[in-house]
């Protein structure tokens, strides 16, 4: 049951100071899915992932990756066994070319790797500016930048923190049709979104969190009809 | 890097190789100081200019080098040009001592470290005075003939400055410039931002060390003062940002131009020297914070090995 877990999280919890950002949470994922992490503002889905990858250090539970205990490991260990992920505020490096800002962290340096990032430059329409300075794209640009960054790491886990806030219509299909290609290349992806009729139609099944509890998980359907749902929403 | 360019580096080096034999031995002095400049400009930028840590204590590495040259000279026997090498283990050494756990430290505290390291080392020095000499210094045998140490500086000025270039044409020089971006999405990323880190911190202290050990035995004296003082660390730091951090050429031309301007200023008007210098810090600091190759780089599209 345990090994045919991509990711297990157990009893989590993080505090700051006296506020409870995760609490007491506990998820489980299957590979090959698409899960959607949803909530209100401050609800802790940034810190949960923070936690995951190592950026923030829990108080209490523990993270299981493939099987594996993996808090406690440095993020850049926890990076190179599988785990990718985005910002919610970007964190591109402005002062490198887009071409650079992939090659910076590919595994290997060869043509290969050139070639690679070509491709998910292209993929993403920046490939006329890959000797640009990321600083210098568009917020949209540097948030596409910043997908095919997690990419070129071929991590088995995609952890997407508002990966469509910003990007523009047309790009935003391209982005959701390759968020559903990751599944179809046998990866796991979590995305937190606040557009909702996005993340309903992405996710295979959803969890939801209020104060850092997680108050329900289930298919999209089944989430929309949930009274502690509605009411983490909109009753208050 | 194009055939030109090459072309016009190995005319400039022939050019500089022959140098001592036409010229007089105040242009020669003058040279060795600028090639010791281009040295230490050039590692400063290879831990700050390119991670971002900014090193307010790189002097201490120099002198280290400079104390480790005279001792082995004067009490070990040891002929200059080997010992001057040595400069960069002890350094190197004290590199990885300081760096291992300095280098966790944010921002300002990393500075205000290294300049607490200085101090301590500088004080360390001067207290051992039966082995250092304590205040008063080490004297050497005064030198016979400049031209080696024109050579050896040549040459560490010259080395540094092609590392940097190696650096920063590999993955290795990317990722130490992803750390000055953005260390934490660097080390979500995948990169060991500690490792490399220490190694940029390691290579940036060896060749302070070796021309710290050369100058020892061209100055033919050093004391704990003059060998450690904070003004050597801010030169190294204003000629590299003038040039351009984080470039290789940058810190060459810092350098150059900078010690020219020392030499006519210094020349002609003692008494504002120290004014027009500080007056030309805050100038850099406010109107080229990118320096000079910095700005060229990013208006004509220079490629990043400049
Ligand atoms: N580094 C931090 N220091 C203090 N409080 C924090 C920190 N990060 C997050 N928080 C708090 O934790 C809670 C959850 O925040 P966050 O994870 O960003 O929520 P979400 O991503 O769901 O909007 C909020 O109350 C937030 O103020
Ligand atoms: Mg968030």
């Amino acid at each position: 049951m345990r090994d045919s877990l991509i990711l297990e999280v157990k009893d989590l919890t993080k505090r700051f100071g006296g506020v409870t950002a995760i609490s007491r949470c506990s998820l489980a994922l299957e590979p090959r899915r698409i899960y959607g992490l949803i909530g209100p503002n401050g609800s802790g889905k940034t810190t949960l992932f923070n936690l995951i990858t190592g950026l923030e250090h829990r108080d209490e539970g523990e993270v299981r990756f493939k099987g594996e205990r993996i808090d406690g490991l440095k993020p850049h260990q926890i990076a190179l066994r599988g785990i990718g992920r985005t910002f919610q505020i970007i964190r591109i490096f402005p002062e490198l070319t887009a071409l650079e800002n992939l090659l910076v962290v590919a595994r290997s340096t060869g043509g290969a790797a050139r070639r690679r990032a070509l491709e998910l430059l292209a993929f993403v329409k920046l490939d006329r500016l890959k000797g640009e300075y990321a600083g210098n794209l568009s917020y949209g640009q540097q948030k596409l930048l910043e997908f095919t960054r997690v990419l070129i790491l071929d991590p088995e886990l995609i952890l997407l923190d508002e990966p469509a806030a910003g990007v523009n219509r047309t790009l935003l299909n391209d982005l959701l049709e390759a968020i559903r290609g990751l599944k179809e290349q046998g990866k796991t992806v979590v995305i937190v979104e606040h557009d909702m009729k996005v993340v309903m139609g992405l996710s295979e099944k959803l969890f939801v969190l209020d104060y850092g509890e997680k108050i329900a998980e289930g298919p999209p359907e089944a989430i929309q009809n949930d009274e502690r749902v509605v009411e983490a929403y909109f009753g208050r | 890097m194009k055939p030109l360019t090459w072309g016009i580096g190995l005319l400039v080096l022939a050019a500089l190789a022959i140098m001592p034999f036409f010229v007089t031995s105040y242009i020669v002095s003058f040279t060795i100081q600028t090639f010791m400049w281009v040295a230490l400009a050039g590692s400063w930028n290879l831990i700050s200019g390119f991670t971002g840590y900014v090193s307010f204590g790189h002097v201490a590495f120099f002198g280290t080098g400079a104390y480790t040259g005279a001792l082995l000279i004067s009490k070990a026997g040891w002929p200059w040009l080997p010992a001057g090498l040595a400069g960069s283990v002890t350094a190197a050494a004290l590199a990885l001592l300081i760096g291992y756990p300095c280098l966790r430290l944010k921002g300002p505290y990393f500075a205000i470290a290294m300049l607490g390291l200085n101090e301590v080392v500088r004080a360390l020095i001067s207290y051992f005075e039966d082995f250092t000499g304590g205040g008063s210094g080490i004297s050497l045998p005064p030198i016979l003939s400049i031209e080696p140490v024109y050579y050896a500086m040549g040459l560490s000025a010259v080395s540094v400055t092609l590392l940097t270039y190696v650096i920063i044409t590999s993955q290795f020089g990317l990722r130490l410039l992803s750390i000055r971006e953005d260390e934490i999405a660097a080390e979500a990323m995948g990169i060991n931002t500690a490792r490399l880190k220490l190694y940029a911190f390691l290579l940036s202290a060896v060749f302070p060390g070796i021309v710290g050990g050369f100058y020892a035995w061209y100055a033919s004296h050093i004391e704990p003062l003059g060998t450690f003082p904070l003004l050597t660390t801010i030169t190294m730091i204003i000629m590299c940002l003038f040039g351009g951090k984080g470039t290789v050429w940058g810190p060459v031309l810092g350098a150059v131009l900078l010690s020219v301007f020392q030499e006519l200023v210094w020349a002609r008007f003692l008494f504002v020297h120290q004014a027009l210098f500080g007056a030309l810090i805050v100038a850099v600091v406010l109107l080229l914070p990118k320096g000079i190759l910095g700005v060229l780089q990013e208006r004509y599209r220079l490629p990043r090995a400049i």
